[in-house]
């Protein structure tokens, strides 16, 4: 016992005095870790925050097990199963990509609804990688409290055309690595995951931008998605090679539901006085308003209302001369900075950057203002929907409308989608129309068919679709009647069907989840009662009644059962006993 | 050894209850006797006779004789008798009657019940009253069971061997935890007894058989009482008669039919099969199970009967919730409502034009799809439009829909209706918490827009319907708004009838109803009985309402159009004059989606086939399905019965079964070792000559697709013209093809026999079917073509004529004619309705009505005028 403590101890010093060896020599050095927020208003009453946290670390000391701001928990994980790369999504709600134009980071740092995950593991064979994954997706589902074990094999699938290595892989491991992927879309993401996701970071969501991150705010966004990505870099021609890791934030605020107190958040009806009427209209009265457009005005709001509390300082650990704090609105917006904030204004007009003072909180206030000039929304390579289509408990279909917006450049791109296996893909009903016709869009096609129970169907398809035009994708399928244990306890509600994902280049899009409705049994009362009773009266009644009804004897057989039988047969058993009992007693006797 | 199962034989079932002996006769008609006379109201027969133990006495102790006697209603009578019948018919051929007398009526009944009497009172301290002959079974069962432990001292049960003397205790565990009120100890105290008396133990108590023997060789009851056992049994053997197998012992007196049956049991169904009793039941069954249909769905509407509505959905949670729709959105509603009020003359699209402005002022993404349908010559075409309410944090996987038709049902502007809509999605915009999308759809009109939206948004749409732009989730639910007036009102009206005579789940019209009535005080009535006063009358009346709604299949409201895509929907009318203002109907909005957004699994726990007799109590499917299965039943029936009749050479039909002498050949049936002597012409097999009935019968069914396809295709101006033109037509049909039938094939009593049985036989699968789905039509049609059950060539004409009247009046056109002018509709109007039901929501009443009813009616009536040709053999 004694000397287990003692090794911790010592354990402890060492580590403690490995990171101040760490530490030391690089405390002159730029530091290899910075953080930013990005602030950009979506539309007068929503705003989107990015949270990006970044750091490297040379794959040496990596693999020496010298972790400073590389989380060792994540690190060591990634070591056990050989995994070289790493992706991790947790997402919530839906980007609403015709209001608030383009996605964040052109939606590489986001995943579908739910979790998502992809790797790159090193192994020598499918079987050696199979286990690999296996080995990941449990390490990561108790460091991030969600259920990644649930990626099984039906849920896992290897991207052919759809995913490409994002770091720098040397030529001998890409032959080995395997690239595996797996979503759990029904899985919700909620404050049990973002405390892990903090927990990463060098500064722990203590200091700098990351102490705004606050469960009640994130989890009550119109949309939030976290993700991590750890891949190596490696300078081009040199062996040099650096272990990238960089963890995000994204959330859409409704500004007018995150300033509500927390303590009153019901949005009652607002007073009389406050109603704010278009009073041009000839009915106007004290009882009669019909209400003005908000949408004229920009919202006022303040940091610390919207996240719960203001930023608190820098985080320490980032000094490379980064500003952790920007906002992306014209510049002839008001901003007002708390004191020690420096504001730079970038050249384009439309963004500035805070670098903040490094113990004092940080503020910012935007007062309500009537302004024309409004920050320009990037426009998104393609708009993605996809939809159910059909009724019934026996069959549907699939209906996909993906919508390049640009009046110039045509797109190709891959189409990936996930489907559990009952959901059977029909793959001769696949078919792609072009602004309504029906045409040979498809390039290539990658279709690995669904086995029952053992894996789900996958299905890639790469399509060019030309400038200003809208590409239909239908397909029908037919549900499968499960087995009854297989239902999940809430089986009416219908099973999730994962995000169909749309790669183009080295940005992902994802659309909506799905939900598919299959045959299910009425599990409720009637079906147990009836049961229950049809069986035990089957059962026992009618085998009973009749066993005791029936009788195959002979007449002089009858009545010879009598008192003197069961006196006999008492007698024979006591008699029995008793001779063993004596016997016994004898034997004992005789030990003795 | 197998025992192989019994085949149930109605010939067997009657010789064993022809012969139960004398005391079980007795018994059994005793207790009967007791229970008819326990519904009299002068003397409560149950509380005099049950064993109660605080009132055990010595002169209350006649309680422990005749408790067993005394049974409390009519499951418990019969099932008692059931059990009891088998149990002591073996008890009295075992021991004969006068042993089985004296021990029922003494210590078989007293002993038990002065057990449970001191163990009740004097143990337990309790005073639970028992009555019924179920403790005699226990009794005899658990004898039984000792001696069937005897031979058969256990069975097996997988791998574990169960001692079968055990049996009896675990029917008494079953029967307490399955039969509700039985009393454990009661059946114990049986056991007990049974078990003692099993042993052997206590034959003690058994009265001496010399005295016996005595009393019965005085008296010679062997030779006075029928069905007398006898005590002695090794002189007599058990009924006096000693048993042999030699079958030259059965007497065959000549025409006592029922004799040889006897000998010949289950050796020759055919001779069952001319039973005359069961060749004259069918007709009176079939009657009967036409009045018990009717009679069953007049009891419905009793308390005893239907049920209160109780939410099954927990996670519903109906008027839990506070709502905050008031105050200053009164003002914003009033805005709104100006602005439609200005709107009531602008086209469809102007009037779009401007909704999409209010709905994207709201913050809400919005869409419109435009549609046109075709019926009868006519174009029905407008505009929707409609706005989606992202869930915050959600993804587009569920949705609900609030529906503000632009004009409801009858025409009229929905304008407090529509405002309503506009204000509650700006208010509903307000709120995080919804884990559902929200769809709020302004339809052009309340018949053609809603069928275009939901048939666009499963993609399932016809050509000239646009497809939806933009599109949510699964539908988890919707409720319409039809508020066209604009003072204050009384109460709710929810009309909740699908197409087809489909429902909404149970669930959501209890949620609405409890909201209104439980949290908000605002009364619900359903079906325009805008007056119910919860009388027998009123509950009727609501119940056949409703149940023409959903026999006729239309659209009742814009949410019908939901409810085929299984998307649970309800139309909200609010009526009368009262206090309750808009914002009160807006709330019961908010409160009612709050609950559906609440939903975590689709509608599924409550009742789908249900009876709303008021808006609180219902009949489920298992209650109401019996009627209509009656009634369709009544054509089965009568179906094969006539199919059977036709196989056998018809007789005189005023001699059939009757004993006179006849002097036909006889011939002699052989089975094993029994013999029978039977008339030759009883075996003589005859040819059924189905080929010209079952022509007849696919043809006119074929044919009904002619007036199908008329009357859906025709414009509105000709349908009423071509409908009377139908209706002459129609009378004369069967006219023609009778007579042309006669003439030509000259069909005989044999192919008329078919032809109905055919008829009837389609009529009665057809319905039974139909019930399951549509209870309603099936009822209404099976009571409408009840008459065809009774339907032949007549040889009166008074008949005949009295029949040809009862069937015109009940011909489809008749019918469908009556209907019009009782509600006061034109005809023409009627059948543009049914056009537009059929091209545009897909109602499938008219097949009913054409290739079902009408086929079989016209097949009636061609019998009616049917002359069947006389057979050239002469009288049998």
């Amino acid at each position: 016992m004694w000397g287990n403590k003692a090794l911790v101890a010592m354990r402890l010093i060492l580590s403690l005095l490995l990171l101040l060896s760490a530490a030391i020599p690089h405390a002159t050095a730029s530091s290899d870790y910075h953080e930013q927020l990005n602030l950009r208003s979506l539309h007068p009453s929503l705003l989107l925050a990015s949270f990006n946290f970044q750091s490297n670390t040379s794959l040496t000391s990596f693999e020496q097990q010298n972790f400073r701001y590389f989380p060792r928990s994540l690190g060591q994980i990634l070591q056990h199963a050989n995994t070289r790369e790493l992706h991790l999504r947790f997402s919530l709600g839906r980007w609403d990509a015709e209001s608030w134009g383009a996605r964040p980071w052109g939606g590489a740092r986001e995943g579908g609804t739910g979790v998502e995950l992809w790797a790159w593991v090193e192994a020598e064979s499918d079987e050696e990688a199979d286990g690999r994954w296996l080995t990941l997706t449990n390490a990561l589902s108790g460091l991030f409290c969600a259920s990644l074990n649930f990626i099984d094999s039906t849920r896992t699938i290897r991207p052919v055309m759809s995913f490409e290595p994002a770091g720098n892989h040397s030529s001998s491991t890409l032959d080995n690595l395997h690239l595996l992927h797996g979503t759990l879309p029904r899985e919700v993401v909620c404050t049990e995951n973002l405390t892990p996701f903090l927990k990463l970071l060098p500064c722990k969501g203590k200091a700098g931008i990351s102490s705004l991150l606050d469960g009640h705010k994130l989890f009550d966004a119109s949309w939030q998605s976290m993700s991590i990505d750890v891949k190596p870099i490696c300078e081009p021609g040199s062996s040099d090679c650096q272990l990238q890791i960089t963890q995000t934030i994204d959330m859409v605020l409704d500004l007018q539901r995150s300033k509500r107190p927390r303590d009153n958040p019901i949005p009652r009806p607002v007073s009389y006085e406050e109603l704010r009427c278009d009073l041009s209209k000839d009915y106007h009265s004290h009882d009669t308003c019909f209400p003005l457009d908000a949408a004229a005005q920009e919202e006022e709001w303040i940091l610390s209302h919207i996240f719960g509390h203001p930023l608190k300082g820098t985080c320490p650990l980032a000094d490379d001369g980064i500003d952790p704090v920007c906002i992306n609105v014209p510049h002839a917006r008001h901003v007002y900075a708390s004191e020690g904030a420096h504001e730079h204004k970038d050249e384009s007009g439309y963004k500035r950057c805070f670098a903040l003072s490094p113990d004092k909180d940080f503020e910012i206030i935007l007062p309500q203002q009537e302004i024309s000039e409004k920050s320009p929304l990037e426009q998104p390579l393609l708009y993605a929907e996809r939809s159910f289509i059909g009724y019934g408990q026996e069959s549907g279909g699939v209906q996909a409308i993906l919508t390049n917006p640009s009046s110039t450049n045509a797109i190709e791109f891959v189409y990936l989608e996930t489907l559990p296996w009952f959901m059977k893909l029909y793959l001769h009903t696949l078919k792609a129309k072009i602004n309504g016709v029906e045409e040979d869009i498809i390039k290539e096609m990658y279709y690995r068919p669904a086995l029952d129970r053992k894996r789900g169907t996958q299905l890639e398809i790469r399509i060019l679709i030309p400038a200003n035009s809208t590409v239909v994708l239908t397909y029908d399928f037919e549900k499968a009647i499960l087995r009854y244990t297989e239902y999940p306890p809430d089986a009416n509600r219908g099973f999730d069907i994962a995000p169909a994902v749309i790669t183009i280049g080295d940005i992902a899009i994802r659309t909506t989840s799905l939900l598919l409705p299959l045959p299910t049994p009425d599990f409720s009362m009637p079906y147990n009662v009836i049961i229950l009773t049809s069986t035990v009266m089957a059962l026992s009644f009618g085998f009973i009644y009749n066993l005791l009804i029936r009788r195959f004897v002979a007449i002089d057989e009858a009545d010879q059962w009598d008192v003197r039988a069961v006196r006999l047969k008492v007698l024979a058993v006591a008699q029995k006993f008793m001779s063993r009992f004596l016997e016994k007693r004898s034997k004992d006797g005789k030990d003795d | 050894m197998a025992p192989s199962l019994p085949q149930f034989s109605a010939a067997r079932m009657r010789s064993y209850v022809f012969r139960l002996p004398l005391f079980t006769r007795s018994i059994i008609g005793v207790i009967l006797v007791l229970w008819v006379a326990s519904y009299q109201g002068v003397f409560d027969l149950v509380q005099w006779g049950a064993l109660i133990p605080k009132e055990i006495g010595i002169s209350t102790m006649y309680r422990t004789n005749t408790f067993p006697l005394i049974h409390r209603g009519v499951f418990h009578t019969f099932f008692n008798l059931i059990a009891l019948a088998p149990l002591l018919e073996r008890f009295e051929a075992e021991y004969g009657t006068l042993t089985s007398l004296a021990l029922f009526v003494g210590p078989l009944s007293t002993i038990p019940a002065l057990l449970y009497t001191f163990i009740e009172r004097g143990i337990l301290g309790m005073n639970t009253a028992v009555l019924g002959s179920s403790i005699w079974v226990f009794t005899l069962l658990a004898t039984e069971a000792c001696k069937t432990y005897k031979t058969n001292p256990s069975f097996q049960l997988g791998t574990v061997q169960v001692p079968t003397w055990i049996t009896p205790l675990v029917m008494v565990v079953f029967v307490s935890v399955l039969v509700p009120n039985t009393s454990f100890l009661g059946h114990l105290c049986g056991l007990a007894f049974g078990y003692g008396w099993g042993l052997g133990y206590l034959k003690f108590l058994a009265p001496p058989e010399w005295a016996l023997r005595w009393i019965e060789g005085k008296l010679n009851l062997l030779g006075r009482l029928p069905h007398y056992v006898s005590v002695d049994q090794k002189t007599y053997g058990r009924f006096g008669v000693l048993p042999t197998t030699n079958a030259s012992n059965i007497s065959l007196p000549t025409g006592d039919r029922m004799q040889v049956e006897m000998g010949l049991v289950g050796t020759s169904g055919s001779l069952l099969r001319r039973d005359p009793r069961l060749l004259k039941v069918p007709p009176y069954l079939s009657f009967l199970c036409i009045v018990i249909g009717v009679a069953w769905l007049l009891v419905l509407p009793l308390d005893n009967y239907s049920r209160k509505t109780y939410i099954s959905e927990n996670a519903l949670l109906p008027g839990q919730v506070h709502t905050y729709f008031a105050g200053s959105d009164q003002n914003v509603f009033r805005g709104y409502k100006r602005e439609v009020d200005g709107m009531g003359e602008w086209g469809n699209v102007e009037v779009n034009d401007k909704l999409e402005e209010f709905f994207k002022a709201s913050g809400l993404k919005v869409a419109r799809q435009r549609y046109e349908y075709t019926s009868a010559g006519e174009t029905y075409s407008g505009e929707n439009i409609y706005a989606i309410l992202h869930a915050p944090r959600g993804d587009a996987e569920e949705a609900i829909v609030l529906v503000g038709a632009w004009t409801n049902v009858e025409g009229e502007l929905n304008k407090s209706g529509v405002a309503l809509v506009l204000t509650l999605a700006r208010y509903f915009k307000r709120w995080s918490l919804w884990s559902k999308d929200i769809i709020f759809l302004i339809t052009a009109d309340s018949r053609a827009g809603p069928q275009a939206w939901v048939d666009a948004y499963h993609d399932t749409h016809q050509k000239g319907v646009q497809s939806l732009p933009v599109k949510s989730g699964a539908l988890q639910g919707a409720v319409v708004i039809d508020y066209p007036f604009d003072h204050r009102f009384e109460s709710l009206h929810v009309v909740y009838d699908g197409i087809n005579g489909q429902l909404p789940n149970l669930d959501l019209l209890n949620t609405v109803v409890s909201i209104a009535s439980g949290q908000m005080g605002i009364g619900a009535s359903l079906q325009k009985m805008w007056q119910h006063t919860d009388t027998y009358k009123d509950r009727l009346t609501t119940m056949l309402r409703g149940m023409m709604n959903q026999g006729l299949g239309h659209a009742s409201g814009p949410h019908s159009s939901f409810i085929p895509y299984h998307v649970d929907a309800i139309t909200l009318q609010p009526y009368g004059e009262g206090w309750q203002d808009e914002m009160a109907m807006g709330r019961v909005i908010e409160s009612t989606f709050r609950s559906l957004n609440n939903l975590l699994e689709h509608l599924h726990q409550s009742f789908f086939f249900y009876l709303l007799m008021q808006s609180s109590r219902f009949v489920s499917i298992g209650t109401y399905l019996p009627s209509a299965m009656l009634v369709a039943v009544n054509f089965t029936i009568m179906a094969i019965f006539l199919w059977v009749k036709s196989g056998s050479t018809p007789s005189p039909d005023s001699k059939v079964g009757s004993t006179s002498e006849k002097s036909g050949p006889l011939a002699i049936i052989k089975k094993e070792d029994a013999v029978a002597i039977v008339p030759e012409e009883l075996l003589e097999a005859r040819e059924r000559d189905f080929f010209l009935p079952l022509g007849v019968v696919v043809g006119s069914h074929f044919l009904g697709v002619l007036p199908l396809y008329v009357f859906n295709h025709t414009p509105h101006a000709l349908l009423p013209i071509i409908f009377y033109l139908f209706s002459a037509l129609n009378l004369l049909l069967p006219l023609l093809i009778s007579s042309t039938l006669t003439h030509s094939f000259a069909p005989t009593l044999q192919q008329y026999q078919l032809l109905k049985s055919f008829s009837l036989l389609f009529l009665g699968m057809f319905l039974s079917a139909l019930a399951t789905l549509n209870f309603s039509l099936a009822f209404l049609i099976g009571l409408l073509a009840a008459p065809l059950t009774y339907i032949q060539p007549f040889k009166s004409t008074v008949i005949t004529a009295l029949y040809v009247v009862l069937m015109a009046l009940l011909a489809p056109t008749s019918v469908l004619f009556a209907g019009t002018w009782y509600w006061n509709l034109g005809v023409g109007a009627v059948l543009r309705e049914a056009a537009f039901g059929w091209d545009v929501w897909g109602m499938n009443t008219q097949v009913v009505v054409w290739c079902v009813w009408w086929p079989g009616w016209v097949v009636g009536v061609i019998q009616l005028f049917g002359r069947p040709r006389v057979r050239e053999k002469g009288k049998a």
